[in-house]
C-alpha cells in the first residue's frame, strides 16, 4: 500500500492542521509517513498546501510527480493541483469557494459546500474537518477509530474542540454515503 | 514500547540534543532551521539551560567556544550562507579541540542564493573553509529518525574526540516531519575534568589556545590531531549499502536523496538489471575502503547529487579511476523524483552499451 495526498488552499484555513492530523493518524497505525508543509510568509490568505505520503514500507519517494488524493479548500488551489492528481485519482473540492467545473474526465470529482456546511456547524473553522471526513470515507485509509486520538495529538487537551472537530468529522464523513 | 512522535527534522534534532544533555545552545536565526533555536528558546528556559539568541552567527559560534571550553555540551545550528561566516571559528574550535556540535541544514548558495533545498555544503562542510590543518566530523542523515539518532552520536563523537561535529542536514529534511522513535541517549558519558577550564581551585591553571610560537610545540600539535584524526577514520567511518552484493550498476549518493535512489534500485532489480546504493552516513570520515571494494565488480557508478557533483571526486579517490563515474545532478530545489532519476539512468546505460558495442 502506497498513497499520496496533497491538502491545498489559504492561510487560515487550517491545512496544516488537518494535514498533521492525517499523518499522526498514520503513524498512530504504525505506518511509515511522511509529511512536507509549503506555505509563504503570511498567516492568513498565502497559499498554503502539504504532501503526506503513506505506506506499509520503509518510503523511498520523497518526491512525488503526481498525488491519490487532492483536498482544495478554495478555486486557486483546485486550478494550481488539479494536473498533479493521478488518472483515477480522486479530487475533494469545496463548491463554496470554488466553481463546479470537471476540467478533467479521468479522475472522480467530489464537489462540496464546506464552508457553507461549516457554517451551519456554527464554526466556519470547521470547514478542513469536513473535508478530511470526506476522504476518510473515500480513500478508505483511514482508521475511524483512531481519528479522536489523532486530533488530541494536535489539540491536546481542548476536549470541546476536539469534540466539535469530530462532529464535523463525521459530518464528512457520512456527506458522501448519503450520495450527495 | 517506546514513545513515538511525528517531529519535524528540526524538532527531531532539537530533542535529541537535549535528550543527550545538551547544556547551552546559541544560534541566530535563518530558514530553514530557525525551528531548533524557536524549540529550545522554550525547553531551555524551562529547563533553566544557556540558550542564547546571538547578534550573529559569528558571535553565536564564539560563543559556542567559550563555554565548550568550560566543558559544556555546546551546540550552534545556522544554514549554509551563515555557516559560511563560522569557518575561522571552526578552525580554532579543531585546534583547541573543542567539542562543538553544528547543525548545517542546507538551503540553496552560492553567496545568499534562497531558502531552496540543496547539498550544496558537502565540499565546505568536509573539507572546511577555515585556515591551516584539521578536520571536522561530518555526518550525513537520510531520515528523521536518523537526525535524532545522529545528533545524539553527533555529541557523542565530538566529546570522545575533543572535536568539531557537523551534522548536514538538507532544508527538505529539516523540514521533513517522519514518525521519530525517542530513544534514549545510548552513548556513554565521557569525562572531560582533564581539560575542561572549571576554576584552577586545588590544582595547577590550564589554559585552551590555539596560538602557538614554538615551532616544534606546534608542528608536534598538528600531527597530535592528525593522529587523532586517522583514530577517527579507522574507528568512526560509517556507511548504507543496499543491494550492492552482486550490483553491476552502483549508485552513490548521500543524505535524504539516498532515498529516491533506494525507489530507483527497486525498480531496475524487478526489470533485473542490477543496481545497488552505496550511502556515506559519515562524509568525513568517508567510507572510501568499503566503496573501493565495492566497486571492483561493478561496469560503472553513477553518482547522483543535489549539487553539481562535489562528492563525486571522493568517489574517484575512493575508486582510482578503476571504473567509469557517471553524474545526475541538480544543483538546487525540488529533489528528482524516481521517474526522472530511472529515465536519465536508462539514457546512461543506453551509452554505456553504445560504449561497450563499440570497443568490440
Amino acid at each position: 500500500m502506497n498513497k499520496n495526498f496533497i491538502i491545498s488552499g489559504s492561510g487560515g484555513q487550517g491545512i496544516l492542521s488537518i494535514g498533521s492530523i492525517l499523518a499522526n493518524i498514520f503513524m498512530l497505525e504504525d505506518l511509515f509517513v511522511t509529511y512536507c508543509t509549503c506555505y509563504g510568509a503570511e498567516m492568513r490568505g498565502g497559499a498554503v498546501n502539504c504532501e503526506i505520503n503513506v505506506s506499509d514500507k520503509e518510503i523511498n519517494s520523497l518526491k512525488n510527480e503526481k498525488t491519490d488524493f487532492l483536498i482544495a479548500l478554495n478555486q486557486a488551489s483546485l486550478n494550481k493541483f488539479t494536473s498533479k492528481v493521478k488518472e483515477g485519482g480522486t479530487i475533494i473540492a469545496n463548491s463554496s469557494l470554488a466553481k463546479i467545473e470537471k476540467i478533467r474526465n479521468d479522475v472522480k470529482y467530489i464537489f462540496a459546500p464546506l464552508s457553507e456546511e461549516a457554517a451551519k456547524l456554527g464554526n466556519i473553522k470547521m470547514t478542513n474537518s469536513i473535508a478530511l471526513g470526506i476522504l476518510g470515507k473515500i480513500s478508505g485509509n483511514i482508521n475511524i477509530e483512531k481519528i479522536k486520538e489523532g486530533y488530541k495529538k494536535i489539540l491536546q487537551n481542548k476536549t470541546e474542540l476536539i469534540e466539535k472537530n469530530i462532529e464535523a468529522f463525521m459530518l464528512g464523513f457520512n456527506y458522501v454515503q448519503e450520495g450527495k | 514500547m517506546k514513545e513515538k512522535a511525528l517531529l519535524k527534522g528540526n524538532i527531531a534534532i532539537a530533542t535529541a540534543a537535549l535528550n543527550c544533555g545538551c547544556n547551552c545552545y546559541f544560534g541566530y536565526p535563518i530558514t530553514p532551521q530557525t525551528e531548533i533555536g524557536e524549540f529550545l528558546s522554550v525547553e531551555m528556559q524551562n529547563r533553566n539551560l544557556g540558550f542564547v539568541c546571538a547578534e550573529s552567527e559569528i558571535a553565536a559560534i564564539n560563543m559556542a567556544l567559550g563555554a565548550a571550553s568550560t566543558g559544556a555540551k555546546v551546540m550552534t545550528s545556522s544554514s549554509s550562507c551563515a555557516v559560511a561566516l563560522m569557518q575561522e571559528s571552526l578552525s580554532y574550535a579543531a585546534s583547541d579541540e573543542l567539542p562543538i556540535v553544528l547543525i548545517n541544514v542546507m538551503r540553496a548558495g552560492p553567496g545568499q542564493g534562497y531558502i531552496y533545498s540543496s547539498q550544496g555544503d558537502y565540499n565546505q562542510a568536509t573539507i572546511g573553509g577555515g585556515n591551516g590543518d584539521y578536520k571536522t566530523i561530518v555526518l550525513s542523515p537520510s531520515s528523521v529518525q536518523e537526525c535524532y539518532d545522529m545528533t545524539q552520536k553527533a555529541f557523542y563523537l565530538a566529546q570522545k574526540y575533543r572535536n568539531p561535529v557537523i551534522l548536514l542536514v538538507e532544508g527538505l529534511l529539516g523540514q521533513m516531519a517522519e514518525p521519530v522513535i525517542l530513544n534514549e541517549n545510548p552513548y556513554p558519558e565521557i569525562d572531560n575534568s582533564s581539560w575542561k577550564l572549571d576554576g584552577a581551585k586545588n590544582r595547577p591553571s590550564r589554559k585552551i589556545h590555539s596560538l602557538e610560537p614554538n615551532q616544534i610545540k606546534l608542528c608536534n600539535h598538528i600531527q597530535d590531531l592528525f593522529k587523532k584524526y586517522k583514530t577517527i577514520e579507522q574507528n568512526e567511518t560509517d556507511w548504507e549499502e543496499y543491494c550492492c552484493d552482486d550490483a553491476d550498476i552502483l549508485i552513490t549518493a548521500f543524505g535524504a536523496y539516498a532515498r529516491n535512489t533506494k525507489a530507483v534500485c527497486d525498480y531496475f532489480r524487478k526489470k533485473g538489471i542490477k543496481v545497488g546504493l552505496f550511502r556515506p552516513k559519515t562524509l568525513y570520515p568517508f567510507p572510501s575502503k568499503r566503496l573501493a571494494t565495492i566497486s571492483k565488480n561493478v561496469h560503472f557508478i553513477i553518482d547522483i547529487e543535489m549539487n553539481c557533483g562535489q562528492m563525486e571526486k571522493d568517489v574517484a579517490l575512493a575508486t582510482l579511476g578503476s571504473v567509469p563515474i557517471w553524474n545526475i545532478t541538480k544543483p538546487v530545489g525540488d529533489i528528482l523524483s524516481p521517474e526522472t532519476l530511472i529515465k536519465k539512468i536508462e539514457d546512461i546505460i543506453e551509452q554505456e552499451e553504445k560504449k561497450y558495442a563499440n570497443n568490440i
